[in-house]
């Protein structure tokens, strides 16, 4: 059962925009690479979604993890592929509740 | 542990998995005499339960494992819109998230609403060398890398990591414990902990000016967090009864 919710807000940082397309396709490619490895080891993605006219990022990612541990592991990957450079985020985790 | 930046001369990689839990709260009304006993009570079972399955509940017992863990929050009403503030550790990030339910359960909801951060520990804690020192006050630290950071060279980072290493080796020669470094960018907007004792307020502020002088905000920014050391048990009752 998945019982961790993990909520990544996220919105790209100023030098993004001037970063060249095919610098920016590569990049993503390769978070998306990552998404792939966590859905293959039971990460849940639940989807993407365009806040930008509602909140102070552009968008939401949500996910579903088996524990507090599997979403830091996917967390760090993209992180140590420089997301967190290019984006600026605020995330969240959550217990399920009545879990356990 | 990954770490988000690399180790410097003043900070050196934490083993293990260990998890801070960060409270920012606010009192609430309501809890007084024997159901504000009994709360607390109730609290202090959960403490003790936290204790034996090796959870951190003072920054004194973080830096030095001999000094006894009293369950310590700080007071920040004077200066801040939260009341009290504090740090504990837990043996995991899972525990350190049930332990955040754990104790809202407990009662902890009915004396404070409060924001929880959660993040494992990067740094392992750095002791200033002076162990004759009284460290009443409690100054938190919460930052972010910001745009004009992720958009400098490796070599710029790394010309300022040594530039902020000059002011912490100055925090330390101050008197100024430092429980080592905490990550925060797995349930938060903030990217990092920095969470001290120290022996008065003007050595914080001193601290501050040291950091500004070498220019430590122009890549971070940050919210900071000054309050005295209080007992949870002496806190909670002073506040409530």
């Amino acid at each position: 059962m998945a019982d961790y919710i993990w909520i990544n807000y996220s919105r790209p940082r100023p030098h993004w925009y001037e970063e060249s397309q095919e610098s920016r396709d590569a990049l993503e490619a390769k978070w998306s690479e990552i998404a792939a490895a966590s859905r293959e080891k039971g990460g849940e993605p639940l989807g993407r979604y365009h806040i930008r006219g509602q909140s102070d990022f552009k968008s939401v990612e949500i996910w579903r993890f088996g524990s507090a541990e599997e979403a830091f592991d996917h967390w760090t990957r993209l992180t140590g592929a420089a997301f967190g450079q290019w984006f600026a985020f605020s995330n969240n985790i959550g217990l399920r509740e009545n879990a356990g | 542990m990954t770490l988000l930046t690399e180790e410097t001369e003043v900070f050196s990689a934490a083993d293990g998995s260990r998890c801070c839990v960060i409270f920012l709260a606010k009192r609430q009304p309501g809890l007084s005499g024997e159901a504000l006993r009994q709360t607390w009570s109730t609290i202090e079972t959960v403490l003790q339960r936290f204790a034996g399955e090796g959870w951190q509940l003072s920054i004194s017992n973080m830096v030095d494992p001999a000094i006894p863990d009293v369950p310590t929050a700080y007071e920040t009403g004077a200066g801040h819109d939260v009341d009290i503030a504090g740090v504990f550790e837990a043996p995991s990030i899972s525990a350190a998230v049930a332990g955040t339910v754990a104790l809202e359960a407990a009662g902890w909801d009915r004396l404070f609403a409060t924001e929880w951060l959660i993040g494992p520990r990067e740094f392992a804690p750095v002791k200033s060398t002076d162990a004759t020192l009284t460290r009443d006050w409690g100054f938190l630290a919460l930052w972010e890398w910001n745009d004009a950071w992720s958009a400098a060279t490796p070599e710029e980072r790394r010309e300022y990591d040594l530039e902020c290493d000059v002011a912490f080796a100055f925090d330390v020669a101050s008197g100024v414990n430092i429980a080592g470094r905490h990550r925060l960018d797995l349930a938060s907007r903030w990217h990092h902990l920095g969470f001290w004792e120290a022996q008065s307020f003007e050595v914080v502020d001193a601290a501050m000016r040291e950091h500004e002088r070498v220019a430590d905000f122009k890549f971070t920014t940050s919210r900071h967090y000054l309050g005295r050391r209080r007992p949870l048990a002496e806190l909670i009752g002073a506040s409530h009864g």
